[in-house]
């Protein structure tokens, strides 16, 4: 593998980058928190054990963590199976409905379901319409806050799962028909196999999601299904409590690490790419038992609603003033402009908007760039380097955001040799590069499963033709994974415009990005307008959001059947995947 | 390949440009924590830009502030945080400061700010016209008070009388009528909560006690938690007054008159027999700025009777400079002239804050 120069010049890159942006600066923190004068101090550990509150917080995110891992699943294959598998009556108005989680989330996603569900909302006062003795606060607490993040979090899967289903090979399918398989077999015995990456991958996720659930169990958990995350935050911000929150943090850490060690333990050794010379597209299954067909039909329109109900109140709420939002009562007379002239009329107008524009394009775009190569290397080599590469690159996981851009700060406020010398403080860098770490795991993850999934006969094929690894990468592989690498652009793009806990230690005092003026417009100390604002801003970034997805898949839904422009050796036989491919060049990374 | 190669290539290019850049506009800082104050040298503002830290941007002050300085030819970048996030940022970066001025913060945090030698000494040229109890204590002042405000339990004079309601914080919990009654903090992060923490704990102050308070504090704590409702996220207090689901809670006075209105709610304030705790907010030179002189130019028009009167005229606070109480609104002049301060050690509370908000987290809330 050493005999490339690319794979030296990309080895000797990444290391660099590791040491001098992931091991260094977070080392620094951690040394800095656990050995104040020195010596090490057991306070932290010793303080937490003994304190109940914070003992039942880390319980019920672990709770919520594994409970997520199963819900998230189980929701996500359904959806991915009734808007791509099987044919169900109006699947692409399904899928929209579905897709609403790609533009929105937070503690304004848990505000519209509480619109709904809360005790004023909508669905509870029909409810105890029907029925007098209802209890109206019945939607709180761990059931409430794990309906509301399972149907929040299954973004992953609606954009992995789809693409690794399209890789599915259709010969495979027919000829276990053919052998008198049920639908129910060929799912369970041959579609679901071939997904295990991508469900590992997604599985992790959801895992991390609910370790780190922050605003559903503050806006539905009530008194007694608090997590951890608050506490942790709380304690970042003090410097006399700081080890006590990088304490929970890397316990948290650590959960996340041995749950992807069990998940790449599964993941080894499995096949998951069809072994046929000549692989076919995959065709929509019709669900022959008329019973299950109905069943089926039900569950996703239902699902359909429980989707879409809180974007629509959300959008409606965004025109009605803050004590309207804040009581729950909404009159249609009420809706006025003036919410969205207010926002869009600051000083600073849409200058905060471009600087988070250009901050997430380039950040989502240099990490996925940057790691294409590296997921591969890591994917396709197995040693002890690249596992201990692999682990390093997840630490962003292991620190809360404020903690990793601290870090950054205490490292790099002198020259510092790593860099060449310079100071990354108060410049316009730190920030890009903090977003690029930030994002590293999440990439990582989902292209080394996006890799997995490729047939490596094609790789031999080229390699015995003479290709080099540059050459089979460019020309075989990247049009192979382009149509996940292009989702991960855009999820991280999207996941950064927003972004406060970074940029607040590291925005350059003349390009703030867009999360600080949100912040200093929908604080709570900032008055009854500053909840409107938040829905306005909410409003606002699902649009944004919602154009980028839209480049992403909208286009590539459209041209599906033109062929693909991808050339080269597989031109004249493309994987399904391919076709897939080719009309999301125009976000190709540079 | 090429496309490889030009990405890496890029890559180094961009983190090589980017040091070059940065080294070249971050020399060290200089100048000592300690040391005579710093006074500005006459003469009218050069126009260099200020970069100014605060967490009272909120409600338009920044752009107002933006405006009214450029008209005095000052060119400031206003950097808004909340209080807890400016310290830690203004601390995190004082080997190479960002910032030139902070404003806003209160006595606790400035205090913190100080003792990580990220502020410096100065005297602004209105120094003579505020109360320095309520500013910096010590001989070697880092901070200066600019506006104050109280922070007040308050309750809805539909479910009370003057006679029905609590007389103090401790009634809440003390009381049947008040139990579950009132909001009770989710948590500690901000000024308000620690101030209304402070003032209960700064009463059962006990050398023996853990963290300097009695076991009798611990426990007004620990009833406190038990007995109230739980605050909402995301939701205001006052909404949750005009719902009905709860009848007081924590406020700090500036936010009254605009919240009544807008929620439709009247709500009254307790005055305990020992007074109210007053959260005073106040400025700071950055320490190592390389624009001092600019700086300290600005904090002296900012801090001015005149600016000072301006501003509370615009967003209803009680200026502490008092040549500027004449041009306050009359209404909160009046308040706080009938308002009696309690007495606080501050010193007291700087030394131990962040232990209690820890044991407070960790022991008490639920």
């Amino acid at each position: 593998m050493f005999r490339s120069p690319a794979v030296l010049v990309a080895g000797v890159v990444l290391t660099w980058f590791i040491a001098a942006f992931l091991v260094w600066p977070n080392a620094n923190v951690l040394i800095q928190t656990f050995f104040p004068d020195g010596n090490f101090s057991g306070r932290a550990a010793e303080k937490l054990f003994s304190s109940p509150r914070a003992m039942k917080s880390l319980g019920n995110s672990f709770l919520l963590a594994v409970a997520l891992s199963i819900t998230v699943n189980v929701v996500g294959i359904f959806i991915v199976l009734v808007t791509q598998y099987f044919r169900i009556r109006g699947s692409r108005i399904l899928f929209l409905g579905y897709a609403t989680t790609f533009i929105y989330g937070g503690i304004v996603l848990a505000a519209g379901y509480k619109f709904i569900y809360g005790d004023k909302g909508i669905v509870t006062g029909f409810l105890v319409g029907l029925f007098p003795g209802m209890d109206p606060g019945w939607f709180s607490g761990f059931f409430a806050v794990l309906a509301v993040m399972t149907f929040a979090t299954t973004t992953n899967h609606m954009l992995f799962l789809t693409n690794a289903l399209k890789g599915v090979d259709y010969q495979t399918i027919e000829a276990a028909r053919n052998m008198g398989a049920s639908t129910w077999t060929i799912l369970r015995r041959i579609v679901l196999p071939m997904l295990k990456p991508t469900l590992f991958a997604v599985t992790v996720l959801s895992f991390l999601t609910g370790l780190g659930a922050l605003s559903a169990p503050q806006v539905l958990g009530g008194r007694d299904f608090q997590t951890i995350t608050p506490m942790i935050l709380t304690f970042s911000n003090s410097p006399t409590s700081r080890d006590l929150a990088a304490l929970l943090a890397v316990i948290l850490g650590v959960a996340t690490i041995l749950m992807l060690a069990g998940m790449t333990r599964l993941e080894k050794g499995g096949t998951y790419f069809s072994v046929s010379k000549v692989s076919a597209g995959l065709q929509k299954q019709q669900i022959r038992n008329p019973v299950a067909n109905a069943a089926v039909h039900i569950a996703a329109y239902l699902l359909f609603a429980i989707y879409t109900l809180p974007v629509v109140l959300i959008v409606l709420y965004s025109f009605a003033d803050g004590a309207a939002i804040q009581t729950g009562r909404l009159s249609p007379g009420a809706l006025t402009l003036d919410n969205y002239v207010r926002v869009l009329t600051q000083p600073s107008g849409l200058r905060p908007f471009i600087i988070s524009i250009v901050y997430s394009a380039l950040a989502a775009l240099i990490a996925v760039g940057g790691l294409l190569f590296v997921a591969r290397l890591l994917q396709k080599h197995r040693n002890w380097v690249t596992s201990a590469v692999e682990y390093l690159l997840h630490i962003p996981w292991i620190l809360p955001s404020a903690l990793l851009a601290l870090g950054l700060i205490l490292s790099y406020d002198h020259p510092n040799p790593l860099v060449g010398g310079a100071v990354l403080t108060g410049t316009t860098v730190i920030l890009l590069i903090a977003f690029v770490t930030v994002k590293i795991p999440f990439t990582l993850r989902m292209l080394k499963a996006s890799f997995a999934s490729v047939n490596s006969s094609l790789e031999e094929a080229a390699g015995i033709m003479g290709a080099k690894t540059l050459y089979v990468f460019r020309r075989i592989l990247l049009p192979i994974v382009l149509p996940a690498a292009a989702a991960i652009t855009a999820l991280n793009f999207n996941s950064m415009l927003d972004d406060y806990d970074t940029a607040i230690f590291l925005a350059h005092p003349l390009f703030q990005p867009l999360g600080l003026v949100i912040k200093a417009n929908t604080d709570g100390a900032e008055g009854v307008d500053g909840v409107s604002n938040t829905f306005v801003y909410t409003v606002l970034l699902m649009v944004i959001t919602g154009v980028t997805m839209y480049l992403v898949y909208g286009r590539a839904g459209r041209k599906k059947s033109k062929p693909a422009a991808a050339g080269g050796i597989s031109k004249d036989n493309p994987p399904p995947a391919l076709v897939e491919a080719a009309p999301a060049e125009s976000v190709r990374v540079p | 390949m090429r496309r490889l190669k030009t990405l890496i290539a890029g890559a180094v290019a961009v983190a090589l440009l980017s040091g070059c850049g940065a080294s070249a506009a971050a020399p060290a800082p200089s100048g000592a924590v300690t040391g005579p104050a710093a006074v500005a040298p006459s003469g009218p503002p050069s126009g260099e830009t200020l970069v100014v830290y605060t967490n009272s941007n909120g409600e338009g002050r920044g752009e107002w502030l933006t405006k009214k300085a450029a008209e005095a030819g000052f060119k400031i970048e206003i950097v808004g945080a909340g209080g807890a996030d400016a310290t830690n940022k203004l601390i995190a970066e004082k080997n190479n400061p960002i910032a030139d001025v902070a404003f806003g913060l209160n006595n606790m945090y400035f205090e913190q700010i100080k003792a990580a030698g990220a502020i410096a000494p100065f005297t602004p040229a209105w120094a003579a016209e505020v109360d320095t109890a309520k500013g910096d204590q010590s001989d070697s002042k880092a901070y200066w008070p600019l506006v104050q405000q109280a922070i007040l339990l308050g309750y809805n004079t539909e479910k009370f009388s003057a006679d029905q309601a609590p007389k103090d914080w401790t009634d809440l919990w003390t009381k049947d009528e008040f139990k579950s009654r009132y909001e009770r903090v989710t948590g500690l992060g901000t000024a308000t909560a620690q101030l209304v923490f402070a003032g209960i704990l700064t009463r059962y102050k006990d050398e023996s006690g853990d963290l300097g308070v009695s076991d009798e504090g611990w426990k007004q704590i620990e009833e406190y938690f038990k007995n109230g409702t739980p605050a909402v996220a995301k939701t205001d207090l006052f909404a949750r007054i005009a719902s009905g689901e709860t009848d007081m809670g924590q406020m700090a006075s500036s936010v009254i008159p605009e919240r009544e209105k807008s929620f439709n709610v009247d709500v009254e304030t307790v005055m305990p027999s020992v007074g109210v705790p007053l959260a005073i907010e106040q400025v700071a030179l950055v320490n190592g700025t390389k624009k001092q002189d600019e700086a300290l130019k600005f904090i002296d028009w900012f801090g001015s009777a005149q600016v000072q009167g301006e501003w509370s005229q615009q967003f209803n606070s009680m200026p502490v400079n008092k040549a500027a109480v004449a041009s306050a609104k009359p209404e909160v002049v009046e308040f706080f002239n009938t308002l009696k301060q309690q007495d606080i050690d501050w010193n007291f509370v700087q030394k131990n804050m962040g232990a209690w908000v820890e044991k407070i987290e960790l022991e008490y809330m639920s």
